[in-house]
């Protein structure tokens, strides 16, 4: 059984997979709730967290509910866990100051 | 399935429009009929505890504030305590205060919320007596106040009398794809039958902020909201840090949220598509218009609840991912959630289960059992954090050190 991983906006990089998804483990993706294409994982992903669904060059911004949720800290695949290991957020970085 | 909360509550076809509350002097309408002792320092702390523990139906609101504080923050105090007075939930006050407060005394905050024009006293532990005759006073008047508090009725009203505050905490990927919209739902419904609600939060607005300024009615208000962001992403910066780990916080990154934008972007479904109508600062007490009032709060979720409790809210849903004991002592708090794990763990104080959201059930489903909740426990039905006697969250905001 393929995990659902729910999409806000068409045109997002991200969808939120609703149950744990293990390496190379099927995703399919949801859309307003019709069922669309299914994706493989490239690694593990948690319990709620997020995959990549549309590629992502390092430096752009990947998008979530049509809006900019941060930047690319590295390029990303699709099927690649996106998270705080290759996303950064672009506010209230008073480090980087 | 005993642990599945408030399911299947909503039964009836067509949406409620009127509650049953007590009506008060100056138009507003409380959801509860509390005596309400109100401590304007922390030396009368003890005091009050004590007098609201003999009392049935009182409840006591105590902080560490109100003394050796400067300026703006002594009367950020002294405006919270003077809104929790005025809150309608509370039916009558009795103030209680150490000795002499400058710039909070009891006296004061008495004036600010006989206004109203509720019943409310003010005991002065020095001039009373010391602490044990302080107590006797209290507790003789509070019962006398009590007697006639619980011989008034509710009376039905229409939910144009609500002030609904929104507030999310512990939020997760699952907030802004379920609990959050079905708030957002509520948000609406209150609105059209010509009610109020109050979101907060700025923290969690960075980023979505473009967003909340298209709701305005007015270009002006717009920048208000893009202003007190700003602001608060300026306090941030002068820590020098990264704001990660405390916005969004470990339970946050834990829950999925990978940056505060992804936060606040969720976090903003709680205002639905109503107009924005006023935005006001920590506190402050919402005027009369119809619609969305957004209040300059953190995102600490005992600090903004406590302003939004100061601005007139009687009831508030917490809309949570990863579950919740939030539960302001005065305000009805509503915790709701989507995240069937979080559902489950937190069942002991969650009212409202929305995970059917990720079994395919459309927004409203769960929305109008949100709001039927609110309904019911505007009008008297208790939560559970309320029955527990979970009052963790009256927390006042400072802006400045104690000297």
């Amino acid at each position: 059984m393929p995990v659902t991983a729910m999409i806000i906006e068409e045109g997002d990089n991200v969808a939120t997979c609703l149950e744990k998804v293990a390496k190379g483990g099927s995703v399919r993706l949801m859309l307003n709730g019709k069922m669309g294409k299914t994706l493989k994982a490239n690694q593990a992903i948690p319990y709620i967290h997020k995959i990549c669904i549309k590629p992502l060059k390092k430096g752009e911004h990947c998008m979530k509910y049509g809006l900019s949720i941060g930047v690319a800290s590295k390029d990303i695949k699709v099927g690649d866990y996106i998270h705080v290991h290759n996303i950064e957020s672009a506010r209230g970085r008073g480090d980087l100051e | 399935m005993a642990r599945r909360n408030g399911r299947g509550a909503s039964s009836s076809k067509r949406l409620r429009k009127t509650w049953w509350g007590y009506p008060r002097e100056n138009g507003d309408v409380g959801a509860r009929n509390y005596l309400l002792l109100l401590s304007g320092t922390l030396y009368a702390n003890p005091t009050c505890e004590r007098v609201a523990r003999t009392l049935r139906h009182s409840v006591a609101l105590t902080h560490p504030l109100g003394r050796c504080q400067i300026g703006p923050d002594i009367q950020r105090t002294f405006e919270t305590l003077v809104g929790h007075g005025q809150n309608a939930n509370a039916g009558a006050v009795i103030v209680i205060d150490h000795h002499r407060e400058e710039g909070c005394t009891a006296d004061e905050i008495a004036h600010e919320i006989a206004k109203t024009g509720k019943r409310v006293e003010a005991i002065n532990i020095r001039e009373d007596g010391g602490a044990i005759d302080a107590t006797a006073k209290a507790t003789r008047i509070g019962m006398e106040m009590l007697r006639e508090l619980t011989n008034e009725r509710r009376q039905e009203v229409s939910v144009s009398k609500l002030l609904l505050g929104l507030n999310c905490g512990t939020s997760d990927t699952t907030s802004g794809l379920s609990h959050n919209k079905a708030t957002g739902w509520v948000t609406d419904q209150v609105v059209k039958l010509g009610g109020r609600a109050l979101l907060a939060e700025t923290t969690e607005m960075m980023g979505g902020e473009g967003v909340l300024a298209d709701k305005c009615v007015r270009p002006a208000l717009g920048k208000r909201i893009w202003r007190m962001v700003e602001e608060m992403e300026e306090r941030i910066l002068a820590c020098g840090v990264d704001l990660r780990g405390s916005q969004p916080t470990g339970d946050n990154m834990e829950g999925g949220l990978t940056t505060i934008e992804e936060k606040s972007l969720g976090a903003i479904q709680k205002a639905g598509s109503a107009p924005i109508v006023d935005v006001i600062p920590w506190a402050k007490r919402a005027n009369r218009r119809t619609g969305l009032h957004v209040m300059d709060t953190p995102g600490h979720g005992g600090e903004s609840i406590t302003g939004i409790a100061a601005g007139g809210s009687q009831v508030l849903i917490f809309s949570t991912g990863g579950g919740h004991t939030i539960n302001h002592p005065l305000m009805s708090t509503i915790r709701i959630t989507g995240n069937p794990l979080s559902a489950r763990l937190q069942a002991d104080t969650t009212d409202v289960d929305v995970t059917d959201i990720f079994e395919g059930a459309p927004i409203e489903v769960a929305g109008r059992r949100v709001y039927d909740e609110v309904l019911e426990v505007a009008s008297g039905k208790m939560t559970k954090a309320e029955i527990l006697h979970e009052d963790n969250a009256f927390a006042i905001n400072r802006n400045g050190p104690s000297v």
